[in-house]
């Protein structure tokens, strides 16, 4: 009963969070990035329904469109994160021996790789923007990939139908994309949802620190660290990006729990 | 055996720790801005700014920059910081003190909280009180750990006024007044950390609860508290403790932001202080030593493990 | 309910805390800082909060007052030669170092002389050897224990308002125990009201009172004037984070907070028992146009820029009414900022829009670098972009950190950046610190040879009339040309609880936190 619970919920969540997201590529009901510096920080109302921020623009708008970026940011880390992890992986444990002990040293060197400088340092090379915190939380979470995909890889090559593929004669690219991959979609799939909850995360507190996706246009994280000042006087400038962050990550998490338990059940073979 | 294993993995990690320090290196070079602009600010003017980075030895090759600064490294000197000309070495072991202990302080309350909370929720799996447990948990961890430090500073600090908002006391000079100083930073840090380590511990103790041997040890007709008590909890921790590992390894580098948070002299805002100020040598230090600290944590949780594994207790 | 339980226990702990705490002596007058100082060593290792500190601990001969003109402080009188070439400063009586020797020549002539070592490394070496243009001293002399004779090349209008510059650590007077005797620093005795206490990396800096400070009389005057140790210790407290700052005064857990953030004042101000001052300084916020950008190279194009803006809006907007608007290079607190320079074209986008069709200007992207390290800096930059769009420009926004923004301006490489200058002290340096060869130095922002030839002028002259009318050439050419739009001088903000007397914010931007007291 439960995994229907989280499904439903988690299903929920994700498609409110996505189609507002999409919807406001299309539509808001304020320009979100039009600045009144004479209607700055005023409380919800009839007119700005969760009120103005420190400019004097829309929050709800803003919210939306901070929808859009933030998922965008996260939802292409992950792919980053998964595509170039499983490379990494599948490589590694595919082939084994020279190979995966050198890819396997890349992978720790850029584990043991505090976040924040590589931001920093590809945010400098590749210049500000959205781009760059792809690239940087996207290399910051490749190493987890690569691990799990190696992991997984590693076992299912002892198995009969890898083994048997072999012998008929497949070629190791073929046995590798018809009997393996398949192999790692269930992990990786568990993992790619709380990726993108922890890249949703990062991203506010790169934005924290002054690196996140680089203002006037908005993403939850930027907005959450410029109503710092305000916390006690314009509360609702925290509270709807936070409310906003703290759900979809509620509606990640519960669909990633679902997943696990879809992808894996009750009776698994031990 | 176990101390050859230990030394063959730290063997691996020299190559790991080199390949760091080169990664470290470069991207602190390829970042525009440079110490000695910092210094002068926007009033330097070229000569200067020439004869600032030649004392400070940044107009030589990079690569004679680097085998300098690894030369002395080997030798236990990370050099001196460009900020404030402190030995950065000393600096980092100061600062680390701070961070660490908050660290072990947060990861520890919040294993204690998480991991009979998460074997609990597993045990009654799908009831009501594990959906509780779960919806809290993943709630916890949706907090951004900036905003909730926030929100503690206002409401513990600012509102009721029980601790004080900034400062710092060592444990050494004054172990209640240093209490009173990381309480927030703890409590924040522990209560993010326990929404990770309650879903974690949760699902390792369903894994260990899907096991023969628990059947068996039910079979035998042991209450169920005993079961859980003897059997589930010990190895549910096992799983946790790899993650556990992970979690300590990762916070001992990044709670910049709760040390800004909270104005704590700790390793992350020395590391983000110096990034912001190019300061060489403290970043290069600190990374370095941060490097090395996630590769022993890790060192020491897969060591750990075997004397947690169900297999061995099973038997 | 668990967590209510440990909170509960450690609020326990922190109450159980609280009376040994309430024994010790009574609390240093804290102030917070927004960074770490980065030494002891005046005018050397040093930023803006390095000088802050140190300014309560050395004096030199003469210091700036509260308009930022030099007045003798550690001299009693100081006379110019008819030809500008000499300064004789006569030495006040009954003053000691901390260490408890008297101040005469010798130790003068001791700190003049290892200022201009180049070991020292003194931040303001070049001004006073020539390579800056600015000055060139060529002798020191000490004819008896109370006179000290400077002898230059050439006349130097600014050579007093060099030696009193903060970031110069006000060339302050220091005794040789200052230095160990294999020539290392070891810690500043000087002659100021306060001596260095202990400094703990990252987290405070504490100064005591110097029980034999010899004080002028009157009241205090910028750096000059009657200086009292009112309060017997004082601390400085390393707070990087605003809000942080702002929270730990709320709380009473630092007396002052200096440099308040423009996004916190709102609500200090709201506060009971938080006083906020304010005053304008003499550093300047504005809009920098590389005059080498293809686009930008046309003045058309920059003037249509500045029509566009509705630059008193855009302050009000961002400092609201704690500074005006300031179209002039020169500071409001500047002697020489007269009714001319506060002329300046008002917004006209029906203009900006005729101009930019003349320059045939087909709505090309302008990048326009800010950062947010200085919140003024950015807002200034997000004004803009709003304001401009509204005369078809199309500014888009390169948010980076100070540093990097910092290396793009000395290297010009820039369309237009959002950028704010420290304090520049005499009106000479205002235009100095814009004008210049773009070849030899690429951060001037105006490279006009007639502009330069003026600014010479300026900085030779020491004559009142003679540089007022200079100023007011260069500000005509400035404003034709708009090789930058200037928009306010920064505010120097302190919010101060209400048992604390004597703060007062003023031109240098400097917290001072002599006659200052709590409580009482």
């Amino acid at each position: 009963m439960r995994p229907r619970l989280n499904a439903l919920l988690g299903g929920t969540l994700m498609l409110l969070v996505l189609s507002t997201a999409t919807l406001s590529a299309l539509w808001t009901p304020h320009n979100p990035l039009r600045i009144a510096m004479r209607s700055r920080l005023q409380p919800p109302s009839a007119l700005h329904w969760l009120g103005t921020d420190e400019m004097g623009r829309d929050v709800l708008s803003r919210l939306m469109a901070g929808a859009g970026t933030s998922c965008l940011v996260a939802a292409l880390t992950v792919l980053g994160a998964v595509v170039l992890g499983s490379g990494i992986g599948l490589l590694a444990g595919f082939a084994r021996g020279m190979v995966d002990r050198l890819l396997m040293l890349v992978n720790d060197a850029l584990l043991a790789f505090p976040g924040i400088l590589l931001a920093l340092g590809l945010l400098a090379v590749i210049g500000p923007g959205q781009w760059g915190i792809v690239a940087a939380l996207g290399l910051a979470y490749t190493p987890t990939v690569a691990r799990i995909v190696r992991g997984a890889v590693l076992s299912l090559r002892e198995r009969e139908f890898v083994e048997a593929s072999f012998s008929i004669g497949n070629s190791a690219a073929y046995t590798l994309w018809r009997h393996v991959l398949p192999g790692t979609v269930s992990p990786l799939t568990v993992l790619a949802t709380s990726l993108f909850g922890w890249a949703i995360l990062a991203e506010s507190a790169l934005s924290f620190l002054g690196l996140g996706v680089p203002p006037p246009a908005p993403s939850w994280g930027n907005m959450l660290a410029a109503a710092r000042p305000y916390l006690e006087s314009a509360t609702w400038l925290s509270l709807a990006p936070g409310a906003c962050i703290a759900l979809t990550l509620l509606g990640v998490n519960l669909l990633g729990d679902a997943l696990r338990d879809h992808f894996d059940p009750r009776s698994r073979p031990q | 055996m176990t101390l050859a294993y230990a030394l063959r993995r730290l063997g691996m990690a020299v190559p790991t720790l080199l390949l760091v320090a080169i990664a470290v290196f470069a991207l602190l070079r390829l970042v525009p801005g440079d110490p000695a602009q910092i210094m002068l600010g926007d009033a330097a003017d070229p000569a200067q700014l020439q004869a600032l980075r030649e004392s400070m030895g940044l107009d030589l090759p990079w690569p004679v920059q680097f085998l300098r600064w690894l030369g002395a490294a080997l030798r236990g000197d990370l050099g001196l910081s460009l900020a404030n000309g402190q030995a950065v070495l000393p600096l980092i072991l100061e600062r680390f003190q701070v961070t660490a202990g908050i660290v072990l302080l947060a990861v520890a309350l919040a294993a204690l909280l998480a991991i009979p909370l998460g074997t609990l929720a597993a045990w009654k799996q799908n009831s009501a009180l594990d959906l509780a447990v779960v919806g809290g948990a993943t709630l916890l961890l949706s907090i951004p750990s900036f905003w909730l430090g926030l929100l503690m500073l206002l409401f513990f600090g600012l509102k009721l006024g029980w601790v004080p908002v900034v400062g710092y006391v060592g444990f050494s000079e004054d172990a209640a007044a240093a209490l009173l100083y990381i309480a927030l930073p703890v409590l924040t840090l522990a209560l993010i950390e326990t929404g990770v380590l309650t879903r974690m511990a949760r699902a390792a103790a369903i894994d260990v609860l899907r096991l023969d041997y628990i059947a068996h040890a039910r079979s035998k007709g042991l209450r169920e508290s005993t079961v859980l008590r003897r059997h589930v909890l010990p190895n549910a921790f096992a799983p946790t403790l790899t993650l556990l590992g992970i979690v300590l390894g990762n916070l001992l580098g990044g709670i910049a932001v709760i040390e800004t948070v909270f104005t704590l002299p700790g390793l992350g805002r020395l590391m983000v202080d110096g990034i912001y100020a190019r300061d060489y040598p403290v970043v290069q230090g600190t990374m370095l030593f941060t490097a090395t600290i996630y590769v022993l944590v890790n060192l020491l949780t897969d060591l750990l493990y075997p004397f947690f594994d169900p297999r061995v207790t099973a038997e | 309910m668990k967590t209510g339980v440990l909170l509960a226990a450690l609020a326990a702990t922190a109450l159980a805390a609280l009376p040994a705490r309430a024994q010790s002596p009574a609390p240093p007058l804290r102030a917070s800082l927004n960074s770490d100082i980065r030494g002891t060593q005046p005018g050397g290792n040093r930023d803006f909060n390095t000088d802050t500190v140190l300014m309560h601990v050395v004096e030199g001969l003469v210091a700036l007052d509260e308009r930022a003109s030099p007045v003798p402080l550690l001299a009693e009188a100081v006379e110019i030669a008819e030809d500008g070439l000499s300064y004789r400063f006569t030495l006040r009586q009954g003053v000691t170092f901390h260490n408890g020797a008297p101040l005469t020549s010798a130790e003068v002539l001791w700190s003049l002389r290892r200022y201009l070592d180049p070991a020292t490394q003194w931040r303001c070496l070049p001004d006073l050897n020539g390579s800056t243009g600015l000055a060139r001293i060529t002798a020191l002399e000490a004819p008896d224990a109370r006179t000290v004779v400077i002898r230059l090349e050439k006349p130097a209008a600014l050579l007093l308002a060099t030696l009193a510059r903060p970031d110069c650590g006000g060339t302050g007077i220091l005794h040789p125990d200052s230095v160990a005797a294999d020539g290392n620093w070891k810690k500043p005795v000087g002659t100021g009201p306060y001596l260095l206490g202990e400094w703990r990396r990252g987290q405070y800096i504490e100064l005591e009172r110097f029980a034999g400070y010899a004080a002028l009389p009157g009241p205090r005057n910028g750096f000059a004037g009657g200086k009292q140790a009112l309060m017997p210790r004082l601390r400085f407290v390393v707070i990087p984070d605003s809000s942080a700052a702002k929270a730990a005064l709320l709380a009473g857990n630092i007396d002052v907070m200096s440099d308040v953030a423009a996004a916190e004042l709102q609500e200090l101000r709201a506060r009971p028992g938080i006083a906020v001052l304010a005053a304008p300084t003499m550093g300047m916020s504005g809009l920098l146009m590389q005059t080498r950008d293809p686009l930008l190279k046309d003045a058309r194009i920059r003037r249509a820029i500045a029509l566009s803006l509705d630059v008193p809006e855009m302050v009000a907007g961002i400092v609201g009414q704690d500074a005006p608007a300031n179209p002039s290079p020169l500071p409001v607190a500047s002697p020489y900022h007269d009714a001319a320079q506060a002329r300046y074209p008002a917004r006209d986008l029906a203009q900006a829009r005729r101009l930019l069709a003349e320059a045939g200007y087909r709505g090309q992207p302008i990048r326009l670098v800010t950062t947010r390290r200085y919140p003024n800096v950015y807002d200034a930059a997000l004004a803009a972009q709003g304001m401009a769009a509204e005369a078809g420009l199309r500014i888009e926004l390169d948010v980076l950190d100070w540093a990097t923004t910092l290396d793009r301006y000395s290297r010009g490489d820039y369309q237009m950046m959002s950028f704010i200058y420290s304090p520049r002290l005499d009106a000479a340096l205002s235009y100095e610190m814009i004008t210049g060869p773009k070849d030899t130095q690429p951060r001037k922002v105006w490279e006009e040879p007639q502009a330069l030839a003026l600014l010479q002028r300026a900085m030779s002259t020491t004559e009142a009339g003679e540089r007022q009318r200079i100023f007011s050439a260069l500000y005509s050419l400035f404003m034709q040309q708009v090789p930058m739009i200037v928009l306010f001088n920064q505010v120097d903000y302190a919010a101060v609880r209400q048992d604390v007397r004597g703060v007062q914010p003023w031109a240098s931007g400097q917290l001072r936190l002599w006659n200052v007291a709590r409580g009482g």
